[in-house]
C-alpha cells in the first residue's frame, strides 16, 4: 500500500463540512480486498480491537486496506479522545487507486493519525508488532500539546455556540473571532481592548492599590520596602500581622502572610527579596481566598480558593498523607484538571515546620495540616464555587476595582471572611487584581458548579445578534466568474464599503492591489477576510483550492454559480466528467449559511441541480424568462433574476424591480449576452444582501467594460474607428459566448488573433478555431514562447485543423509572437470594422493594445 | 505664560512676571535674627500642588528668615551682584518688575532683598537644569525679614533642593565663597532626568495643556492621566489606554508581524528564523543576497549587520547577532535605501524620520577612531545625552561599526589612505524630519501596518530608496513594527523643526469637543460649606450621574460613604478625579486647605462662596484678616472656566469685587430678594437666587422660578435657607433642571441612615 498526496483539507470540502486529512491511496492487487490477506483482519484487530467494522465499497463488496486505513486513522484519533466522526474511501477511475478522506480536530493529530495507521497496517498486514498504547499515548500528548488550552477553549466553544467564525493566530492562545472590519482578537483570557497600561497597572500592585483605594475599594494599608529593617519598621508602622511580598510577582511566588513577630518579618523578606528587588509590606487580612472573575461590567464567577491540606489519621506520615491524596485521579500534572498535586517541595516543608511538623510526623486522626500559605491551584490548592453566594455590594467592589485598573477581563482577589457579607463590614478587601486570569477554576472547579465564562468572554466581545461575520459572496463556474466577482464587489464599493476582493488575477481590499497572479485558492480568501479594512468580501473560488484545502469560511452568505457548460481543466485530480466537476463546484452552494442565498444559472442545468444541495435560499437567474426551471422557482414565489424587453427583471413573488440594460454599459444594451447574464448572476447577488436598487443602478451604470475593471474580460476600445475586442477567453464554451456576443455587435468585417494554450486537450484547441472559423472573415494564429510542453508548430498545426472546414473565414495568417499577431491585425482594420483578440499574456497584451489605440 | 495677580495690599518686592512691585521699605518693627552673621534661614518649604493664592499652577512656598540681610539689599553688598551675575549669566534673561531683559539686574543693582534674589535663583538653577519654568513672586510676611517666595516647580524634589541650593548660592556669592554652580546644576539635571516626566511624555502632556486638557500624574513614572474621572484617558509615554496588549505582543514578535503584514498586502522582505551559522548561509542562498542578519527580539539595531554578500561576512554577522537578545537569528532579504521611521497615530501617519548614512574620508594621516571624531562626532547635534538629536558614534561602543570596517579590512586604529570614504554607519540615528515629503502610498502602508498589528499608536519602521515616491516601484518594504515608539526623532529632530506629534497624540485621545473635563465644583467659604457641598452632589447624583465628594463630612461616592474622616484635603480631592467612574466631582475647599496643599483641580464649572470667613486657624498661614483673607477666597472664583459660574452670597461685603474676578458667568444668591448687588445683578439680565415669601425663587432674564416653599423641607434644611441657596444656584449653573432640583431637595438626608446590608 502506498499513500501519496498526503493534504490537510482546512474548510468545507468535496467530502464534507469537517475538517479533514485527504490522502491517494494505492493498493496492490492483493490489498483490494483485504479477504484476500489471510489472517490480515484478525492481526489488525488483536493489534486495535477498538477499530470498527469494515464496510465494504463497491458493489463486488470488497474491503480495500485503504478501507481500514481510514478506519483505523479515524478510530485512533477517537481513542485519543479527539472529537471527530467523519471518514470515507472512494475509489478513483485507476485500479486500486482510492481516495482516503479522515477527519481531524487537529491538524497535526490527523497526520499523525494517518501515519501510525499505516504503520498499524503495515504491522498486521506482515505480522510485525504495534504497540497501539503507545501510539494513542502519543496522539494524546500531541493533541495535548497543540490543541487550545481549557481557557481559550471555553471562549472558542462559547464563539462558536453564537456561529462566530474563529481562527488560531499562534501556536498559542491568541485566536482571532471574527472576520474584516469586525474582527476582535483574545489571548486566553485577555481581550484586544485591554490596554497594556492597565495590564502595567495590575502588575503593579502598590499604583493598583492607590487606584482602587481612589474608587473605594477597600485594600490592605501598607507600603514598599527598601530593605529589612525598613520593612520591620514598616510592619510596625501598618500594625502586625502583616504580609510580606514581592513587588510584581506572581503566582503567589515568595509571599508570606501572617507574619507576627520580627524574626518571621526579616525570614519573609529575604525570601521575598529573592524574586524581586521590591518588596512590599501590608497589612495581614485574615480570612479566606477569594477569585471574584469580573468580565466587562458584571461579576461572572467568584470561587473560594482553600490550601492544599491533608487530614491526619494517626497512622500515616504527612509524605505518606500527601502522596495519597495525590492518587486522587482528578489530580493532574498541569493546568487541565480540576485539581493539581500537592507539591511537596521546600516550600511546603518550611509550612509544615511553622506548624511543628516534618514529612515523617504522624499527624492526629482528624488534624488538618496545610502544605501552603496560599492557594493557588497550581501548587496543590482547591477551588469551591461560590458565584452565588456573593454579596452585590461585594460583587460591585469586584467590577469597580477591574474598572479602575481598566481590566475588560480581570480576576480580583479579595480576602474576607465570608463572601456572604460587604467587605466593610468584615475588615476584608482586595489585595490584587489580575490581567489574563486563569479561568479553569471556575470553568472546572474542584467542588461546586462551573460557571459559563467563555459565553461571558465572548459577549463582551460581540454584542447580542452579532457574530462577527462580515458578507461572504463566493462565486465560481467556468467562464464570466471574474466579471462577476468585480462587478458584485463594485457593486458593493458603491454603497461606501471596503470590498476585498480575490480573483484569478490577484486580491483587492477597498481597490488596491495587495497581490497579484491567481489568487482564486482559499489562501488569498483567508487574507481577505482577515485584513482589519474588509467590509464585505467577494471571493472567485476556483476549484483548485477546494481540492487543494477546501474552504476558507465555514459558511458564505451568497454562493454564485455562473455556470459549468461542457467544463474545463477536465481530468485533472480525479475530476474526469462534468458531473464530478459539479459535485466539486457545488462545495460552495453546500455551504451557503441557512438565511443565505444561491445564485444559481437556471440555464444550466447542471448548475440548476444544484438548488436541491442548498440549505439556504435560491435565486435563478436566465435570459429566458421561459426557463421552465426558473418559470417554476417564481411560481413558487420565490426570487429569479431574467431579461424582458429590453430590462433586467429580479422578481419575487409580486415585487418587481426593473433595471434597463442600455444603462449598464458592460452588456453593450444587452448585445453581449453572457455579460447580461454575468450582470443578472451579480444583482441577484448583491440583492440578496439588501442594497438597496438606487445605489445597485448606479453600480450597474458606472461599471465600465475596460481594463480598469476587468483586465482581459471584453476589453472594448475604439481604434481609428474600429472596433477593438481583448479578451482571455480559453475553451469553447468562453468562445462560443464570444463569438455570440461579436456577432451581435454591428461591424463590416470581423477578423480575430488566436493562439491556443498547450495544456488544453487537441481537441479543445482544435474546437476553438472551428467555432472562430463559423463567424470571422479573418484569423490571425500566432504561437509563443509559452507552449507549456508542447512542442513547436503543435499548437499552429491543431488551430489549422480546426479552420479546415471555415465558412466564414477567408484570410488566415500563422504569425509567430502574441505582439506581432495582434500589430498585424490591428494595422489592417478600417473604420467600420470588428477585431476580437484573444489575449494570452494578459497585462502586457492589454498595454500593448492600449498603447496603439493611443497613439491613434 | 504665567499667570500673574495683580498684587495684593500686602508689600511685593519682586514678581517676575512684569507687575508692579514697590518695596515697603519701612521695617515693621525690630527684627527678630539676633545674629549678626548674614544668613538666609528656610523656615517652611510646603509643595502647593494646586492653583494656590499665588498662581494657578503647582509651586513650592518657602517661608526664609533673611535675618539681618533685611539691612543688606544688594547694591549694598560689595561685589555681590557682579559675583552672581557671573555665576548665573543667563539671569539677565529675567526680566522682573521692569519688564525687559535685564530687568531682575537692573533690580540687583538698584538694590533688592535676599528672599527676592533667592526666587529668581532658585528658578534659574531650575532652567539650568533643563526644567523650563517661569513663574515666581517673594512677599514680605507680618514678621520683619522674613518673606514668603514661591516660584514654579514641575516637581517638588527639584524645586525642593533647588531652593536649598539656591541659598546656599546666594549666601556663597554674598560672602564671596566658593561655590561650584556647574555641580549644583548638574545634581539637579540628575533629579529632573530622574523625577520629571520623560521628554515624549512631557510632550504629550504639553500638547494636552495646550487643549485645555488637565492632567495628574498617576506614578513616579511616565503614566498619566489625561483628564478627570470619567472623561480621562491615560497615558504611558507613547502608550495610550487604547494601545492593546495584545497588539503589542503581536509587534514584539516580528515574525508573526510580518507573516500578518504580508498577508493584507504590506511589503515585507523575505525572512527566515535560522539556528546556526552554516543555516544562515544556507538561508542567505534561498533567498538570494544581498542579507541582513539580525536578531529575533534585538532592539536599538544592536546586532544587526546589513548587505551582506559573503559567506564569511554572513557567518561574522551571524556570531554577532546570536550574542545579543535570545539567540534566536533571522536572515532577511536585504532592502536598499534609508531606513525611515514614521509615526501613526491613530489612523494616519502624524512624523516620519529618516536615518542616514555616515562616511568619513581618510587622511593619510588620522586613525579611524580620529576620524570619527573629526568629521563626525563634531558635528553640534551629537551627543550622549538623550536630548541630543544625534548620538555620539564610539567604536569601542558599536560591535557593528567595527563589524562593518573589519568587511573593508580596517580597525579602529587602522589609517585609510587620503581620500578613502569609509562608511560608518548605513542607518545611524533616523532623526532627519522628512514628514512633509512621505508619499501617499508610503503612508497608506505605514497606517495599515499599524492596523494590522492592532496599535494606535506605532512606530513603523520602513526601508525606502525615496519616501516622496511611490512604495512599490521602489520596492520598499516594513521592517518592523513598534509599540510605545519613542517620539524625540520627530519633537527634536537633527534638521528642522519638531512635528505636532503631541497634538496628534491628543486628538487622537480627545475628539475636538472635548476637553477631558467633567463638571466639577468647589465650595469655599466657613458657612455650611460642606453640607452645601453634600447637597450639590445629591443634586447632581439623582439628574443621573456618579457623582465623587469630597467634604468635611467625608469622601463619598454617589450616595456611599466610603471614608467618614475630613476629606477636604488634596489626596481625597485626587481620589475623587483619578476614579474613572466619576461623572462629576464636588469639593469643599476650606481655606486652609487652599493655602497649605492648594485646590485638587485646576479649573472648575462652579466656584460657590459663601462668604469670607477668616478664622484664627489661619494664622499658622500669616494671613491674619479678612482683607488678606480675600486673596486666599478669590482663588475658587480664579479656576472658574469661562464656560463656567461663580455662586456668591450677594450677602458678603466683598461679593462684587469676587464676581468681578470671575471668567464665568455669576449667579448671586441672598436671603434679601432687596440686597442692592442682587437687584443691580437682576436689572443685568443675569442670574439670581433669593427667597420670597419663604419661596426659593430662581429669576433669570425671561422668568422667575419659584421653586420651593421652605417650610415643605424638612426642618434641618428649612432652617439653612442660605445654604438650600448655595446648593441649587449651583445645580441650576449645571443645568439640572428645576423640576429635579426641588425634588432632590425634598429628597436629601442630611443625617442618613446607615444602609442596612
Amino acid at each position: 500500500m502506498e499513500v501519496t498526496r498526503i493534504r490537510a483539507l482546512r474548510g468545507p470540502n468535496l467530502w464534507s463540512h469537517h475538517t479533514a486529512m485527504q490522502a491517494v491511496v494505492a493498493c496492490d492487487a492483493a490489498e483490494c480486498d483485504v479477504a484476500e490477506l489471510a489472517g490480515f483482519e484478525t492481526r489488525l484487530r488483536q493489534r486495535f480491537p477498538e477499530i470498527s467494522a469494515f464496510q465494504p465499497i463497491g458493489q463486488q463488496g470488497q474491503v480495500p486496506v485503504a478501507r481500514v486505513l481510514e478506519l483505523a486513522a479515524l478510530g485512533l484519533q477517537a481513542q485519543a479522545g479527539c472529537p471527530v466522526t467523519f471518514s470515507c474511501t472512494k475509489p478513483t477511475l485507476e485500479v486500486g487507486v482510492f481516495q482516503v478522506v479522515v477527519e481531524y480536530s487537529e491538524e497535526a493529530v490527523g497526520r499523525m493519525a494517518m501515519d501510525l495507521a499505516a504503520q498499524l497496517c503495515a504491522s498486521a498486514r506482515a505480522a510485525t508488532a504495534f504497540d497501539v498504547q503507545a501510539a494513542l499515548h502519543q496522539l494524546r500528548d500531541l493533541d495535548e500539546e497543540v490543541r487550545l488550552g481549557p481557557s481559550t477553549g471555553s471562549v472558542v466553544s462559547a464563539a462558536l455556540a453564537r456561529q462566530i467564525p474563529y481562527s488560531r493566530m499562534t501556536e498559542g492562545s491568541m485566536v482571532r473571532f471574527g472576520w474584516g472590519r469586525k474582527q476582535r482578537r483574545i489571548q486566553a483570557a485577555e481581550i484586544d481592548a485591554t490596554s497594556a497600561i492597565a495590564e502595567a497597572i495590575a502588575q503593579d500592585k502598590e499604583l493598583s492599590k492607590k487606584l482602587l483605594h481612589a474608587a473605594g475599594v477597600p485594600v490592605p494599608l501598607g507600603r514598599s520596602v527598601r530593605h529589612a529593617d525598613d520593612a520591620w519598621q514598616a510592619a510596625q508602622e501598618i500594625g502586625l500581622p502583616v504580609v510580606v511580598k514581592p513587588l510584581d510577582g506572581n503566582q503567589g511566588k515568595g509571599v508570606t502572610v501572617n507574619i507576627q513577630d520580627e524574626a518571621a518579618l526579616r525570614a519573609a523578606y529575604a525570601v521575598a527579596a529573592g524574586f524581586r528587588d521590591h518588596v512590599l509590606v501590608e497589612r495581614y487580612m485574615p480570612g479566606n481566598d477569594f477569585r471574584l472573575l469580573v468580565v466587562g461590567e458584571r461579576l461572572v464567577a467568584a470561587a473560594r480558593r482553600d490550601p492544599p491540606s491533608v487530614a491526619g489519621d494517626g497512622v500515616h506520615t504527612v509524605a505518606q498523607l500527601v502522596e495519597r491524596v495525590n492518587q486522587d485521579p482528578r489530580r493532574g500534572d498541569g493546568h487541565a484538571t480540576s485539581l493539581t498535586k500537592i507539591r511537596f517541595d521546600e516550600i511546603a516543608l518550611a509550612c509544615l515546620r511553622k506548624q511543628g511538623f516534618d514529612a515523617d510526623s504522624v499527624p492526629d486522626k482528624g488534624q488538618r495540616v496545610n502544605l501552603r500559605n496560599n492557594a493557588n491551584l497550581s501548587t496543590g490548592g482547591s477551588a469551591t464555587d461560590v458565584t452565588d453566594d456573593v454579596h452585590p455590594e461585594v460583587a460591585a467592589r469586584a467590577v469597580a476595582a477591574a474598572q479602575m485598573v481598566g481590566l475588560h477581563i480581570c480576576g480580583v482577589d479579595m480576602v474576607c471572611e465570608t463572601i456572604l457579607r460587604p467587605l466593610e463590614e468584615q475588615g476584608g478587601g482586595v489585595v490584587e487584581v489580575n490581567a489574563a486570569p486563569g479561568l479553569r477554576m471556575h470553568l472546572n472547579p474542584s467542588f461546586g458548579k462551573g460557571r459559563a465564562v467563555g459565553e461571558a468572554i465572548i459577549s463582551s466581545l460581540f454584542k447580542p445578534g452579532h457574530n462577527g461575520r462580515i458578507p461572504v459572496v463566493a462565486v465560481t463556474g467556468t467562464n464570466g466568474k471574474t466579471t462577476t466577482v468585480r462587478l458584485i464587489s463594485h457593486l458593493l464599493a458603491a454603497q461606501g464599503w471596503c470590498v476585498g476582493m480575490t480573483n484569478t488575477d490577484g486580491v483587492y481590499v477597498g481597490g488596491h492591489c495587495i497581490d497579484t497572479g491567481d489568487c482564486s485558492g482559499p489562501k488569498s480568501a483567508r487574507n481577505v477576510l482577515h485584513h482589519p479594512d474588509v467590509d464585505a468580501a467577494v471571493l472567485e473560488t476556483a476549484r483548485g483550492g477546494v481540492l487543494r484545502e477546501g474552504l476558507a469560511f465555514d459558511y458564505c452568505d451568497v454562493a454564485v454559480v455562473t455556470n459549468v457548460g461542457t467544463g474545463d481543466h477536465l481530468g485533472l485530480n480525479y475530476i474526469t466528467t462534468v458531473d464530478e466537476l459539479a459535485v466539486l463546484k457545488r462545495v460552495i452552494v453546500q455551504n451557503v449559511a441557512p438565511k443565505g442565498m444561491a445564485v444559481l444559472n437556471a440555464a444550466d442545468p447542471v448548475v440548476a441541480a444544484m438548488a436541491a444541495k442548498c440549505k439556504g435560499d435560491v435565486t435563478f437567474f436566465a435570459l429566458d424568462q421561459f426557463n421552465p426551471v426558473m418559470a417554476t422557482h417564481r411560481a413558487q414565489g420565490r426570487p429569479v433574476v431574467f431579461v424582458e424587453n429590453g430590462q433586467i427583471v429580479a422578481a419575487k413573488g409580486a415585487h418587481k424591480h426593473y433595471l434597463e440594460l442600455k444603462d449598464i454599459p458592460v452588456t453593450h444594451g444587452g448585445a453581449i449576452g453572457f455579460q447580461v447574464e454575468n450582470v443578472m448572476a451579480s444583482v441577484a447577488a448583491v440583492w440578496a444582501l439588501g442594497l438597496d436598487w438606487a445605489t445597485l443602478r448606479a453600480g450597474l451604470a458606472s461599471f465600465r467594460p475596460d481594463q480598469d475593471n476587468a483586465a482581459g474580460r471584453f476589453n472594448v476600445f475604439d481604434y481609428r474607428g474600429a472596433t477593438v475586442i481583448a479578451d482571455y477567453g480559453h475553451n469553447p464554451d468562453a468562445m462560443v459566448a464570444l463569438v455570440n456576443a461579436v456577432k451581435a455587435m454591428p461591424a463590416s468585417r470581423r477578423s480575430v488573433v488566436i493562439s491556443g494554450a498547450g495544456d488544453r486537450r487537441d481537441e479543445d484547441i482544435r474546437q476553438i478555431t472551428e467555432v472562430l472559423g463559423a463567424a470571422f472573415e479573418e484569423v490571425v494564429m500566432y504561437e509563443d514562447q509559452c507552449q507549456r510542453g508542447r512542442s513547436d508548430g503543435e499548437v499552429m498545426a491543431l488551430l489549422r485543423e480546426g479552420l479546415a472546414g471555415a465558412t466564414v473565414t477567408t484570410r488566415q495568417h500563422e504569425i509567430y509572437g502574441e505582439f506581432l499577431a495582434i500589430d498585424t491585425a490591428m494595422d489592417a482594420l478600417q473604420a467600420g470594422e470588428l477585431c476580437l483578440i484573444l489575449v494570452d499574456q494578459v497585462e502586457a497584451a492589454l498595454a500593448h493594445i492600449a498603447r496603439k489605440v493611443q497613439a491613434g | 505664560m504665567p499667570q500673574a495677580r495683580t498684587p495684593g495690599p500686602q508689600p511685593v518686592i519682586g514678581e517676575n512676571t512684569g507687575g508692579t512691585t514697590n518695596h515697603g521699605g519701612a521695617p515693621y518693627g525690630p527684627s527678630y535674627c539676633m545674629t549678626q552673621q548674614k544668613t538666609i534661614e528656610i523656615v517652611r518649604v510646603t509643595h502647593l500642588r494646586g492653583p494656590n493664592i499665588w498662581t494657578y499652577r503647582p509651586v513650592i512656598e518657602a517661608w526664609v528668615d533673611i535675618g539681618s540681610l533685611e539691612d543688606h539689599p544688594s547694591n549694598t553688598l560689595p561685589g555681590f551682584v557682579e559675583r552672581l551675575s557671573a555665576w548665573l549669566p543667563s539671569l539677565v534673561e529675567h526680566e522682573c518688575s521692569p519688564g525687559v531683559r535685564g530687568g531682575f539686574l537692573q533690580r540687583l543693582y538698584e538694590g533688592t532683598w535676599a528672599a527676592h534674589i533667592l526666587e529668581h535663583v532658585c528658578l534659574e538653577l531650575q532652567n539650568l537644569a533643563g526644567m523650563r519654568t517661569g513663574f515666581g513672586k517673594a512677599r514680605e510676611t507680618s514678621q520683619r525679614g522674613v518673606y514668603k517666595i514661591a516660584f514654579r516647580t514641575r516637581q517638588p524634589d527639584v524645586g525642593e533642593r533647588a531652593l536649598h541650593l539656591g541659598r546656599g548660592l546666594v549666601l556663597a556669592a554674598i560672602h564671596n565663597t566658593a561655590f561650584d554652580v556647574a555641580a549644583a546644576v548638574a545634581e539637579l539635571q540628575e533629579m529632573v532626568d530622574d523625577l520629571c516626566l520623560g521628554p515624549s511624555t512631557a510632550h504629550i502632556v504639553d500638547a494636552a495643556t495646550a487643549r485645555h486638557i488637565p492632567h495628574i500624574r498617576l506614578t513616579a513614572g511616565n503614566l498619566v492621566q489625561l483628564g478627570y474621572g470619567s472623561a480621562q484617558r491615560r497615558i504611558w509615554t507613547a502608550e495610550t489606554d487604547q494601545t492593546s496588549a495584545i497588539a503589542e505582543e503581536i509587534a514584539s514578535d516580528k515574525d508573526m508581524t510580518k507573516r500578518m503584514l504580508q498577508a493584507c498586502g504590506v511589503p515585507v522582505p523575505h525572512g527566515v528564523l535560522v539556528g546556526s551559522a552554516a543555516e544562515a548561509w544556507d538561508a542567505a542562498q534561498s533567498i538570494g543576497t544581498p542579507v541582513v542578519i539580525k536578531p529575533y527580539d534585538g532592539n536599538h539595531g544592536r546586532g544587526v549587520s546589513l548587505d551582506l554578500e559573503s559567506r564569511t561576512d554572513i557567518e561574522a554577522a551571524y556570531a554577532l547577532a546570536h550574542a545579543q537578545g535570545s539567540g534566536q537569528v533571522i536572515v532577511e532579504q536585504f532592502i536598499r535605501g534609508n531606513e525611515h521611521r514614521l509615526l501613526v497615530v491613530g489612523h494616519q501617519v502624524a512624523a516620519a524620520a529618516r536615518g542616514t548614512t555616515l562616511y568619513v574620508t581618510g587622511d593619510g594621516v588620522s586613525t579611524m577612531n580620529a576620524l570619527i571624531d573629526q568629521q563626525i562626532n563634531n558635528d553640534p547635534r551629537r551627543g550622549r545625552a538623550e536630548s541630543f538629536p544625534l548620538n555620539v558614534v564610539e567604536l569601542h561602543d558599536s560591535p557593528e561599526v567595527i563589524l562593518e570596517l573589519e568587511r573593508v579590512g580596517l580597525k579602529p586604529d587602522s589609517v585609510p589612505e587620503a581620500g578613502r570614504q569609509v562608511l560608518i554607519q548605513r542607518n545611524g540615528n533616523v532623526a532627519f524630519d522628512v514628514s512633509a515629503e512621505i508619499h501617499p502610498s508610503v503612508a497608506h502602508a505605514a497606517a495599515l501596518a499599524a492596523r494590522v498589528v492592532g496599535l494606535d499608536i506605532a512606530g513603523v519602521d520602513m526601508v525606502l530608496e525615496n519616501c516622496a515616491l511611490p512604495l512599490l516601484a521602489q520596492r520598499g518594504a516594513v521592517i518592523e513594527v513598534n509599540a510605545s515608539p519613542g517620539l524625540l526623532a520627530h519633537i527634536k529632530p537633527a534638521n528642522g523643526s519638531g512635528q505636532p506629534v503631541g497634538k496628534a497624540i491628543i486628538s487622537h485621545l480627545f475628539s475636538s469637543s472635548h476637553s477631558g473635563r467633567i463638571p466639577v465644583v468647589g465650595v469655599t467659604g466657613s458657612q455650611n460649606t460642606g453640607r452645601i457641598a453634600r447637597l450639590i452632589a445629591w443634586l447632581v447624583h439623582i439628574s443621573g450621574k456618579h457623582v465623587g465628594l469630597a467634604c468635611s463630612e467625608g469622601l463619598y461616592l454617589d450616595s456611599r460613604r466610603v471614608d467618614a474622616s475630613d476629606s477636604t484635603h488634596r489626596d481625597a480631592g485626587e481620589r475623587i478625579l483619578i476614579n474613572r467612574t466619576v461623572e462629576a466631582a464636588v469639593f469643599e475647599n476650606p481655606c486652609a486647605t487652599i493655602l497649605g496643599e492648594g485646590l485638587a483641580y485646576d479649573k472648575c464649572d462652579v466656584g460657590v462662596v459663601t462668604d469670607i470667613g477668616w478664622s484664627e486657624g489661619l494664622a499658622h498661614f500669616d494671613i491674619l484678616d479678612a482683607e488678606q483673607c480675600f486673596k486666599v477666597t478669590r482663588t475658587q472664583i480664579d479656576v472658574v472656566l469661562p464656560s463656567g459660574t461663580a455662586v456668591i452670597n450677594a450677602a458678603d461685603a466683598q461679593a462684587r469685587e469676587l464676581a468681578d474676578l470671575c471668567d464665568g458667568a455669576v449667579i448671586f444668591y441672598a436671603l434679601d430678594p432687596a440686597n442692592p448687588i442682587l437687584l443691580q445683578h437682576r436689572a443685568q439680565g443675569h442670574k439670581t437666587v433669593f427667597l420670597r415669601d419663604d419661596a426659593v425663587v430662581l429669576a433669570s432674564a425671561t422668568q422667575d422660578i419659584v421653586l420651593l416653599r421652605l417650610p415643605h423641607l424638612k426642618p434641618a434644611k428649612a432652617a439653612q435657607p442660605e445654604m438650600v441657596m448655595a446648593a441649587v444656584a449651583a445645580a441650576w449653573a449645571l443645568g439640572i433642571t428645576p423640576e429635579l432640583i426641588a425634588a432632590g431637595l425634598r429628597t436629601f438626608e442630611s443625617n442618613p441612615q446607615k444602609s442596612p446590608y
